[in-house]
């Protein structure tokens, strides 16, 4: 399991834990003291996220796509911001 | 005529009750069954909130809040990991109709105007606060008060610290840090970080003062009327179940 812990520049500390499976999100959990509203999205997320590949790009678009299509807020952090987590710690996970 | 809100003062409970009152007085307004409302609340036992998304493994010692007989439990907000003590705290919770004049669509903008409610009632007491983007209202750079916000059922919630004492020492023992060696620093930073009424004014603030000062903090702020109301027997009913059924559960502090 990879971990890694983003501070976003005027915003909110992201932490994720990954397990990764030939560069794919096995599994994730994204926690920190960021807002998403609602709040239940964030457990439909991390699983709308198991499977895809950890490419920088595609992650950003599909965690928008996601909080788009719910008519989400996000709040203190981006899904760039997630993304990049997400990456941090995949590249831990070895 | 003056919009008239109800007004609740409901003393010194625990995390678990706390947390499910704020939630049943959600559902209650949703319901139409209560007006708008304030509520105030202080915590005995002292204890520790963390926010929705965090990790209460991650954030909280849980070894150290146990020899302190310290309660842990996880919001319905977002936000961070916050120290709620028993006398050093005085905490807030407003619960508001989707449709009133006050909330906006933005995040972000409501939080503004709810908090202008705090800042109007820190300037009564001789505390020129100001609001901090995303959620913290500050004084010369300080912070002293944190604030979290969650909408469901058509009903804004927002919750909130008042700091009338801080202790960092304490705090980041109950909080974890990731490493022993940057413990005190953190401490340190605090320290020039956080302030409380107390601190700012160089006196003992009681919480009837502070209490008085936010009621009209909040009725000039809002333009409205708080009139001092009861729990109806709904919510009082509803918050037991709550808080057996999830706040006091392991399986909802721990789930993530």
């Amino acid at each position: 399991m990879g971990k890694a812990e983003y501070k976003v520049k005027d915003g909110k500390l992201i932490r994720v834990q990954l397990v990764k499976k030939e560069n794919r999100i096995e599994k994730v959990k994204i926690t920190g003291d960021f807002f998403l509203h609602p709040e239940e999205l964030i457990e439909e997320l991390e699983q709308a996220l198991a499977g895809r590949e950890l490419d920088e790009s595609n992650l950003a678009k599909s965690i928008r796509i996601v909080i788009e299509q719910k008519g989400a807020t996000l709040l203190g952090a981006s899904p760039e911001d997630f993304t990049r987590c997400i990456v941090m710690a995949g590249e831990k996970d070895d | 005529m003056t919009e008239k809100w109800r007004l609740l003062d409901t003393g010194l409970h625990n995390a678990f009750y706390n947390m499910a009152l704020d939630e049943a007085i959600a559902l209650a307004r949703s319901r139409s069954l209560v007006p708008n409302t304030l509520r105030f609340f202080r915590w005995d036992p002292s204890a520790v909130s963390i926010g929705y998304f965090q990790s209460m493994e991650e954030e909280v010692d849980i070894q150290a809040c146990k020899q302190r007989d310290i309660d842990y439990v996880r919001r319905r907000t977002g936000g961070g990991a916050v120290y709620h003590d028993r006398d050093g705290e005085l905490t807030y919770s407003l619960l508001i109709g989707r449709d009133h004049r006050l909330i906006s669509d933005d995040f972000q903008e409501t939080y503004g105007t709810l908090c202008s409610g705090l800042t109007s009632g820190l300037k009564r007491l001789g505390i020129p606060a100001e609001f901090k983007p995303i959620n913290d209202i500050i004084v010369a750079g300080k912070k002293i008060s944190g604030n979290a916000q969650t909408r469901s059922m058509n009903v804004v919630h927002q919750h909130g610290t008042i700091l009338r004492e801080v202790d960092p020492t304490l705090m980041f023992t109950l909080l974890k840090v990731p490493n022993e060696k940057i413990r005190d620093k953190l401490i340190r930073s605090a320290e020039e970080r956080v302030t409380s009424t107390n601190r700012y004014l160089r006196r003992e603030v009681a919480f009837e003062e502070l209490k008085e000062a936010f009621i009209t903090g909040f009725e000039d702020a809002f333009n409205i009327e708080l009139v001092p109301g009861e729990i109806l027997e709904f919510e009082e009913k509803l918050s037991a179940q709550l808080k057996v059924e999830k706040y006091a559960t392991r399986g909802w502090n721990f789930k993530r």
